[in-house]
């Protein structure tokens, strides 16, 4: 098959978002089912790219509109984004099945879209070559994830969303400065082109627009002074939206940070920004751990957690070593299954129960032991226990960051771990030691679900070998700047 | 030499910023946003501004020789309706938030707490 119906990616989700207010017509079930279904074939789509890619062992460029890059805009489906995109695709088909019974109370028409459209900007940020191409589906995927914050109509929820989008405005602004610096000086927007030139940019002009563009992008990743919105997000949004934010909004924040400093590598001054994010990540796993120690709200403790491990995975990714790469991405995958196990876990106790406190996990080994086991699973793999898969990428981490000279950042890292074990383990504790309650009846398709992602963690924790092999492919895809420019057929302009 | 184009853009992304951060009503700080948007879409025109050329359509007269930089047009072209999607869904929720807690001071909005 030819590697241009990769676009499909970015095309199914679009046309289909133009397509609910017809399927309206026949229901409030049919939009909930026709999502389940878009969500299933983007599954197919970005598992056959995955495996296209990863058999051939090359990238899968898309050319828009037949002008080659740097005066079209390409899509670059390699190791990283083939990877990323089939987890993407694999959550939101997770969650679009988790909405079928999560979401019962408001226009669910309107949710559909903006599902569909949160896919598609995470998609396309992790897929896309192009700078402003980038900034464009970052937006896309900020605005439907402002409106999906603000979805229940309460409050808090509309307090959560206003931060998030005064933040997020403020970040996209000084994203877009850093864009306008970067090609008044180089005058081209293609990654590949800029990786080519940046040896020569002016070291003033590099450091400042890369660390606007970091600073941008910051506010989707969660990263320390910027991520306020984060928890409150999390704590409002409907369920299965927090699991997709945690899971893979994020992630694509991540990605696109760690590509565009890399790209950006072999200007002068680039050590700089690179420590610089290693400090910030440091001081968001510390920060996250804290905050969530003190949490009386399940999913908000979750929250920091997820932010947390969002700063390990960022100082992972600025250590400027493969390894360190390498161990990033081995996270952001065991992440990507580990928050959405939990927060689907949690969600469903939240609808069953009546919210999230933790007054209402009290029992629940007893009520609804199923739930309460994956609950379990889950978080005696975040806390990097041997035989789990987390255990493995956290070890990594540790590993590279020792390798890259950062003992302190180490210390701190595995001091905040401590903290992580804690609240952890209080929570399991009131899960299974406190509490009575009668068995309720769990859903089987949600308890599917649920051990599916926890025989996935088992079995990555038991057999890591070959899923690292995968993530090495896929760090060295970021890494290796001299390769992605090589991959990138690059029309002669300029230059 | 600074351009004036330059001073003038920056100028405005920073007014913006330093209305988001200080003003306390919610409106005022939306305000705020779209001035600094505002001043970035300034900033990235100035940013293909050619002294002495006109505007890049090719028609009689001007050659490619002739036009300024079409690129950062079509950027700004897109910022522009970002800005604007991104200030009505600011604003339909500052009015939920003015119907669930009657006031628009942020001081005031703090039910989510920890």
């Amino acid at each position: 098959m030819n590697g241009q119906y990769a676009s499909l990616l970015i095309a199914l989700p679009l046309i289909s978002a133009f397509f609910v207010p017809l399927i309206k017509g026949f229901g409030k079930k049919a939009i909930k089912y026709y999502l389940v279904l878009i969500t299933a074939i983007q599954t197919g789509i970005a598992g056959w790219v995955f495996s296209e890619v990863y058999s051939t062992g090359k990238p899968i460029i898309v050319i828009a509109g037949g002008w080659r890059p740097p005066v079209g805009i390409n899509l670059y489906l390699g190791h990283f984004a083939a990877l990323f995109v089939f987890i993407v695709a694999l959550v939101s088909f997770f969650m679009a099945v988790f909405s079928v019974k999560a979401i019962d109370v408001e226009p669910i028409d309107k949710y559909a879209m903006l599902f569909l459209l949160l896919m598609l900007g995470a998609t396309g940020m992790i897929a896309t070559g192009d700078l402003f191409n980038l900034f464009v589906f970052m937006e896309i995927t900020a605005i439907s994830a402002y409106a999906l914050t603000a979805y229940n109509k309460t409050g808090e929820a509309a307090e959560a969303s206003l931060k998030y989008i005064v933040l997020g405005g403020i970040g996209s602004s000084f994203f877009l400065v850093g864009v306008a610096l970067l090609y008044g000086s180089l005058g081209t927007l293609n990654l590949a082109h800029i990786a080519q030139l940046a040896g020569g940019v002016n070291a003033t002009v590099a450091q400042v627009s890369l660390a606007l563009i970091i600073f941008g992008l910051a506010v989707e990743a969660e990263l320390f002074p910027l991520n306020a919105w984060a928890p409150d997000a999390y704590q409002a949004a409907p369920h299965p939206i927090t699991a997709m934010f945690s899971a893979f909004v994020v992630k694509a924040g991540l990605y696109a940070m760690a590509r565009i400093l890399y790209v950006l590598s072999a200007a002068s001054g680039w050590a700089n920004i690179a420590r610089l994010l290693v400090i910030m990540g440091t001081l968001t796993v510390i920060v996250g751990e804290l905050s969530a120690l003190r949490q009386r709200d399940v999913k908000r403790m979750i929250a920091y957690s997820s932010i947390a491990q969002v700063g390990l995975i960022a100082v992972a990714l600025a250590l400027g070593t493969a390894d360190g790469v390498s161990a990033g991405v081995f996270h952001m995958v065991n992440h990507a299954i580990v928050k959405a196990l939990l927060f689907l876990a949690v969600g469903y106790v939240g609808i069953t129960l009546g919210g999230t406190a933790v007054e209402n996990f009290e029992g629940l080994g007893k009520r609804m032991p199923l739930t309460a086991f994956s609950i379990t699973v889950g978080a005696v793999a975040v806390m990097g226990i041997p035989l789990f898969n987390v255990f493995w990428s956290k070890m990594r981490i540790i590993l590279a960051a020792m390798g890259a000279g950062y003992a302190w950042v180490v210390a701190l890292v595995l001091a905040a771990s401590v903290v992580e074990a804690v609240y952890y383990i209080r929570l399991i504790h009131t899960m299974w030691f406190t509490g009575e309650g009668e068995k309720l009846n769990e859903n089987l398709v949600f308890g599917v679900i649920m051990l599916l992602l926890v025989v996935a963690i088992i079995v990555i924790g038991i057999y890591p070998e070959p899923l690292w092999d995968i993530v090495q492919k896929a760090g060295n895809d970021i890494v290796n700047v001299a390769g992605y420019i090589k991959n990138v057929p690059l029309m002669g302009v300029g230059a | 030499m600074i351009s004036v184009y330059y001073f003038g853009a920056i100028a405005l992304i920073l007014i913006g910023l330093y209305a988001v951060l200080v003003k306390k009503n919610v409106l005022k700080m939306l305000i705020g946003l779209s001035i600094m948007e505002t001043g970035v879409n300034l900033l990235l025109v100035s940013v293909g501004y050619i002294s002495g050329r006109s505007a890049p359509i090719l028609s009689e007269g001007i050659g490619p020789n002739g036009a300024v930089d079409p690129i950062p047009q079509a950027l700004v072209l897109t910022a522009i309706v970002i800005g604007v999607a991104t200030t009505a869904m600011a604003l339909s929720v500052a009015i939920l938030i003015h119907e669930k807690y009657g006031t628009l001071n942020v001081e005031e909005i703090r039910r989510l707490r920890g």
